[in-house]
């Protein structure tokens, strides 16, 4: 199994200069195969978002490392693309969605544009949003917003995914349906998935592993395999028992771990 | 709708009595008509102005005057504010200048401006950049610096260059917080525009105002004062236009 991301003893403090330094995350190792799909839950406020945002590049760790198929990073990965949870914010509200899904693909050398619409018009079929090429985002709902984001994403040809909690704001079915969306995408194009979530049945849901983490200062209690088989279904899958377990397990250490924070 | 359309009419009419007062007050002598002549005469000095053709060229000055400088200082206010915004160093370098320079009234540096500029344009141009570029500045310096970090984030993941970062997300983002410095700048320039014409102009609707008053033509002093609102008005009107076309998304 090669490890197409992997973190190795990463530590963050934050120092606000009171003299007393937060620490945010307390030495944590994990790896994410090629093809991985790997879920990170934890209590909230524990510093999931801050591990993402290190293995994105966007924040430096205090201490430790992470590498990408063996190679240190410092700085954003070309091939990683980052879901925010706020997709709203994150897309840029002066382009249309065609607009929005051009942005990774604007720096390509020598392209023609008019290869480069038709690109990025088959990525906003891929989401289902046809023929809202030339809508605005404020013109669209959240789920639909989303969706643009994860076009845009597709058109910076990554290879790994890492999502933050990116379908926690919106309906539960859309939620569903997104879901299911990121993991064919997943599923036709083989990328690495990174998922930082809250809510334990997405975990279980769309990953082949789930690492659970403690409260702050932040480790990994467990590593939790799934091995629901693919492709999995929101009806069937959610039905089955090994799931209602899986489910269980990890719902039980999250709470055990909130009950040792309340003690 | 309706109530809308009542209300204009209302101000149409309070606008209506108040000329008719005045008229009133100008035709019975409760105001000296050599110093306050009655709308009339105002009126008819303005179609004569404007039948001569007198009225194309003081106003094309002042125009000109306005716009060059307005131009200058936007561009100025612009790339120094995202400088500023941007850079840590520049903000460093430039905020004591800029807080110490922006309470001036700008008004009060001409006489000063005169002792190294000269009389003439390059003082006019230099004042009306000055006094138009604080509030530009200000604003997009804020606008930068409350920027969504989301924003920044997702360029960076993308791999954005600093250079396309500015281009593609800084500047785009701050385009509300652009035209409000602007919009601030555009009425401060024109008073600025008038005020150095007054100053130090040889023609221009500034000018013109002081030398007819000079002259006691009063109902023309006061045509040019109508000239120059309608002036400020198409001014103020074209640059709503354009604001709402430069950014359809904001406030939504």
């Amino acid at each position: 199994m090669e490890a197409r991301v992997s973190l190795r003893n990463v530590r963050k403090v934050f120092d606000d200069g009171t003299g007393k330094p937060l620490v945010a995350i307390d030495g944590i190792s994990l790896e994410a195969a090629r093809a991985e799909f790997l879920a990170i839950v934890g209590p909230s406020g524990c510093g999931k978002s801050t591990l993402l945002k290190i293995i994105a590049g966007l924040l430096e760790p205090t201490a430790g490392v992470v590498e990408e198929s063996g190679r240190r990073v410092s700085g954003p990965p070309p091939r990683f693309v980052y879901l925010f949870q706020q997709y709203s914010r994150s897309l840029f509200a002066w382009r249309t969605v065609i607009a929005n899904v051009m942005f990774p693909l604007e720096q390509t050398r020598g392209a023609r544009r008019a290869d480069l619409r038709e690109t990025c018009r088959r990525y906003i079929a891929q989401v289902g949003l046809a023929g809202f090429e030339d809508k605005y985002p404020w013109q669209l709902s959240g789920g639909m917003q989303q969706r643009v984001a994860i076009a845009r994403a597709l058109a910076a040809n990554p290879d790994v995914l890492l999502l933050d909690e990116p379908f926690s704001a919106v309906d539960a079915l859309t939620r569903m349906e997104l879901q299911t969306l990121v993991l064919e995408l997943c599923r036709q194009n083989g990328f690495t998935a990174i998922l930082v979530t809250h809510d334990v049945e997405e975990a279980v849901f769309m990953a082949d592993r789930v690492a659970v983490l403690t409260q702050r200062p932040t480790r990994v209690a467990e590593i939790v395999p799934i091995e629901l088989e693919r492709p999995r279904n929101q009806l069937t899958t959610r039905e089955n028992p090994r799931f209602l377990e899986l489910r269980h397990h990890l719902m039980t250490a999250l709470l055990g771990d909130l009950a040792e924070a309340g003690r | 709708m309706k109530e809308k359309h009542l209300a204009a009419l209302i101000g149409l009419a309070s606008l209506m009595a108040v000329i008719g007062l005045w008229e009133y007050a100008s035709d019975h002598r409760l105001a000296n008509p050599a110093l306050l002549p009655p709308p009339s005469a105002v009126a008819s000095a303005l179609v004569a102005l404007i039948a001569d053709g007198d009225i194309w060229q003081q106003l094309l000055h002042t125009a000109a005057l306005f716009a060059g400088s307005y131009l200058i200082a936007c561009t100025l206010g612009i790339a120094i504010g995202v400088w500023m915004g941007c850079s840590e160093f520049a903000n460093g370098l430039l905020e004591p200048l800029v807080e110490s320079l922006r309470p001036i009234p700008k008004s009060a540096l001409v006489p000063a401006l005169f002792l190294f500029l000269g009389i003439g344009p390059l003082t006019m141009v230099t004042v009306v950049v000055f006094a138009a570029v604080f509030p530009v500045l200000i604003n997009v310096y804020q606008g930068v610096r409350g920027m969504d970090p989301v924003l920044g984030e997702t360029a960076r993941t993308f791999g954005c260059s600093r250079w396309r970062t500015i281009r593609s997300v800084v500047l785009p983002a701050t385009l509300p917080a652009i035209f409000t410095g602007m919009k601030v700048a555009l009425s401060l320039g024109i008073v600025l525009a008038v005020l150095a014409e007054m100053l130090a102009g040889q023609s221009g609707l500034g000018f013109i105002i002081l030398d007819t008053q000079r002259a006691f033509q009063t109902d023309q002093m006061y045509a040019w004062v109508v000239v120059l609102a309608a002036f400020g008005a198409a001014c103020s009107l074209l640059f709503d236009r354009i604001e709402r076309l430069a950014i359809p998304w904001h406030g939504r």
